[in-house]
């Protein structure tokens, strides 16, 4: 009999329906598996249920757990710091309020890079998340615990932040789905803040079905922040899809071989009209989105660096020093040119539906070639990761990551749909289709 | 503009009360400056757009 924690929300949904399976069905099956798994993944910060969810809505009695930064009132959000160690929040987020009233029960916290400034899932305070194919391995960043967790069948699904790459590279790293919205789709109300100018909040689940299930339940406006579009968050996944673009040449010289085939054997598997165009700047397009960030992140942390700067870890006091360094000029000139180069976007896409691409260009490196003891190739691995997640952020686009096979390790490769402006519903269809014609998406790991 | 070195990262830190490590100023100059790119819009940049152009073209039905 499948083990009901390793259903997809729309499976458990529909068994809930039919009454073959209870809310407190899930949640034990969750519990069991939590128990067996969080030794080797250190997935949790803490497994107290926050919110037992309600009885009816589009996701009642369905086990879900967040990244360590979205704030509950009355309890603790560490933001996988040592700052933050123990500050209770008075007020609740906006994406969790929406997940409340859509029914979902919040069984805990998850671990994370601390304040969300890290790609990798390293974190010296909580411990390190380990990837659940193989905990040697990094999860990716910074929503490391949302992506062990969904991909260990702990929870069901899970909401992260993206701000550089941080729902995409961990989905990507340990082959779940995750989607990251379009800067202002989602209220940041009650969130973290990283860099107000590209922070987004998204969903990682099994499959973009799900994530379609969680957008829907937490997009929309907010007064709270002020930031929100006024855009529907209705989807329609059997959306026709028509054309993808992708830059064929670009992979097959970029990207390490066997993450090439992979993605470009997707390409084909989605049964549609493929347009080669010319790739984006990804280069140019990263360094201004870090630009960005860093000037961002380093001023809201400026209190904490002048009197507490010896409770950050060392890598992530070294990327907010970076930020004290950037001319405001420079910085403001890298938002002035974000209008063209969107208007650029749109040109490259054309009619094309979404753009393809890599998540990540190479095999997923070890947590220790990319930690402390990475030695002089580790600024290089790193960057490596981050390559083509960044500049989705700059453009504010949303984007979709979806398993698409394995590298020689072992471990995931993820495939990466970038999107116009509040083209989500596109981007959801397109993966709904990728995953009717595939079954990436079904393989889970197993404890040794 | 790819001219920081040390001692202009470490100065600026200083100005701002951010301590640095001694022996970081060299490093992360080299960061700041790889984030130097050139930009072929930027020539094309119209004198009245401002960071807000963003959001009029983000919102735009």
């Amino acid at each position: 009999m499948t083990e009901a924690a390793t259903l997809t929300i729309a499976e458990a949904r529909a068994r809930l329906e039919r009454r073959e399976l209870s809310a407190a069905d899930l949640l034990e099956s969750c519990r069991r598996r939590i128990e067996a798994w969080q030794p080797r993944v250190n997935a949790f910060i803490d497994t107290q249920v926050r919110s037992p969810g309600r009885q009816a809505g589009p996701l009642a009695g369905i086990p879900l757990a967040h990244k360590d930064m979205f704030y509950r009132a009355g309890k603790v959000s560490s933001c996988g710091s040592k700052i933050r160690r123990g500050w209770v929040a008075s007020e609740t987020s906006a994406a969790l309020e929406r997940l409340d009233a859509a029914g979902a029960l919040d069984i805990g916290t998850l671990n994370m890079a601390e304040f969300a400034y890290g790609p990798t899932g390293h974190n010296d305070h909580w411990g390190d998340c380990g990837n659940p194919w193989d905990p040697s391995y990094i999860t990716g960043g910074s929503s490391s615990g949302s992506a062990a967790a969904v991909a260990a069948r702990l929870v069901f699904g899970s909401l992260g932040s993206d701000t550089g790459g941080s729902v995409r590279l961990p989905a990507a790293a340990c082959g779940v789905t995750g989607l990251k919205t379009t800067w202002g789709r989602v209220s940041r109300h009650g969130a973290m803040p990283l860099s107000h100018s590209l922070d987004t909040i998204g969903p990682l689940a099994r499959t973009a079905e799900d994530c379609a299930l969680l957008f829907r339940a937490i997009a929309g406006p907010d007064p709270r922040d002020p930031l929100t579009a006024d855009a529907s968050a209705e989807v329609d996944l059997e959306r026709p899809i028509g054309t993808i673009a992708l830059s064929s040449a670009w992979i097959e010289e970029d990207a390490h071989p066997a993450v090439a085939r992979a993605v470009v054997a997707a390409a084909r598997a989605f049964g549609v009209r493929l347009r080669e165009v010319e790739p984006p700047p990804f280069d140019l397009l990263s360094a201004h989105c870090l630009t960005i960030m860093q000037a961002e992140a380093s001023a809201q942390h400026a209190q904490w660096m002048r009197s507490r700067s010896q409770d950050y870890s060392a890598a992530v006091r070294a990327r907010l020093e970076a930020g004290y360094a950037i001319p405001a000029a420079h910085y403001l000139e890298v938002l002035r040119l974000r209008s063209a180069w969107v208007e650029r976007w749109h040109a490259t896409l054309h009619d094309a539906d979404v753009y393809l691409c890599p998540a990540i260009a190479v095999p997923i490196p070890t947590r220790e070639e990319t930690g402390p003891r990475g030695g002089p190739e580790m600024p290089r691995r790193l960057a490596q990761v981050t390559r083509l997640t960044r500049w989705v952020n700059y453009l504010g686009v949303p984007a979709l990551v979806l398993p698409c096979g394995f590298d020689p390790h072992g471990l995931p490769i993820g495939l990466q749909l970038v999107g116009r402006l509040f083209a989500e519903e596109t981007l959801l269809a397109a993966g709904l289709r990728f995953q009717r014609e595939t079954d990436w998406h079904r393989a889970s790991p197993r404890l040794a | 503009m790819k001219n920081f070195t040390s001692h202009t990262i470490e100065t600026l830190l200083a100005s701002q009360g951010v301590p640095l490590a001694a022996g970081r100023g060299e490093r992360l100059a080299a960061g700041v400056n790889d984030l130097y790119v050139p930009d072929p819009l930027r020539a094309e940049l119209g004198f009245d757009v401002d960071p807000t152009t963003y959001l009029k073209t983000r919102n735009q039905p």
